[in-house]
């Protein structure tokens, strides 16, 4: 039985949505069977219209050309396509809070970027918290 | 040893030197998919974070690490695939 991981992303900024994505491969070369949970401002982030062209940075805002300047000498992919390879790699759900993607306009799975899964209830993320051996809040 | 390492008859070169962790280990994981069971795979990194990850991803996994040698400031990483 491969363990599990539970990642509750309420942030929908370029720079953790990084971090994030780099943890999750971590946890997908593992193996480990992943629930992804996009709670407010992560679901911004993952609409159709938003995911390409993000330009928001939650920390240290004044440092964002230099942010973006690393990730293209370091060759780092695009926030997204550490989520998108990371499926492929593993098994990786992404679920969207219900109440998250109505506040940006989402209303169906559809309206989401492919590798979203469905949408989802509050009370769904706490038990697979519960269940997880590595719950992580980004 | 280093000598075994660098006549061994590899099946796969992976050069992930143009990417930064977790580049190489992505590129190892999924390289190694394709691989028979006993086939050696070569993996080049310059990246000090990944060449610590690779052999201990790899016995984790049950993959046996062969080893590594240094050359010209990058790393050959060698794993035969369980």
């Amino acid at each position: 039985m491969e363990k599990k991981m539970c990642m509750a992303l309420f942030s929908g900024s370029i720079d953790k949505l990084t971090g994030a994505g780099v943890i999750l491969s971590g946890a997908a070369v593992d193996d480990m069977e992943i629930d992804v949970y996009v709670l407010l401002m992560g679901a911004r982030a993952f609409k159709k219209e938003n995911a390409d062209t993000l330009k928001e940075m939650a920390e240290f805002p004044n440092a964002k050309d230099e942010f973006m300047a690393s990730l293209k000498r370091l060759n780092v992919r695009p926030w997204l396509e550490f989520f998108r390879e990371a499926k492929e790699l593993t098994n990786v759900k992404i679920h969207i809070c219900g109440l998250a993607g109505k506040m940006w306009g989402g209303e169906k799975v559809e309206d989401f970027v492919d590798i979203v899964d469905d949408i989802c209830g509050i009370s769904e993320y706490i038990t697979a918290a519960q269940e997880a051996d590595v719950h992580l809040f980004i | 040893m280093s000598e075994e390492l660098n006549d061994l008859k590899v099946d796969e070169v992976i050069d992930a030197r143009g990417t930064a962790c977790p580049g190489p280990l992505l590129a190892a994981k999924k390289a190694i998919a394709g691989l028979e069971s006993g086939g050696i795979m070569e993996v080049l990194t310059a990246d000090e974070g990944s060449k610590r990850d690779i052999p201990k991803w790899a016995k984790k996994k049950g993959h046996e690490y062969l080893g590594d040698l240094e050359k010209d400031g990058y790393y050959r990483m060698f794993l035969k695939k369980k």
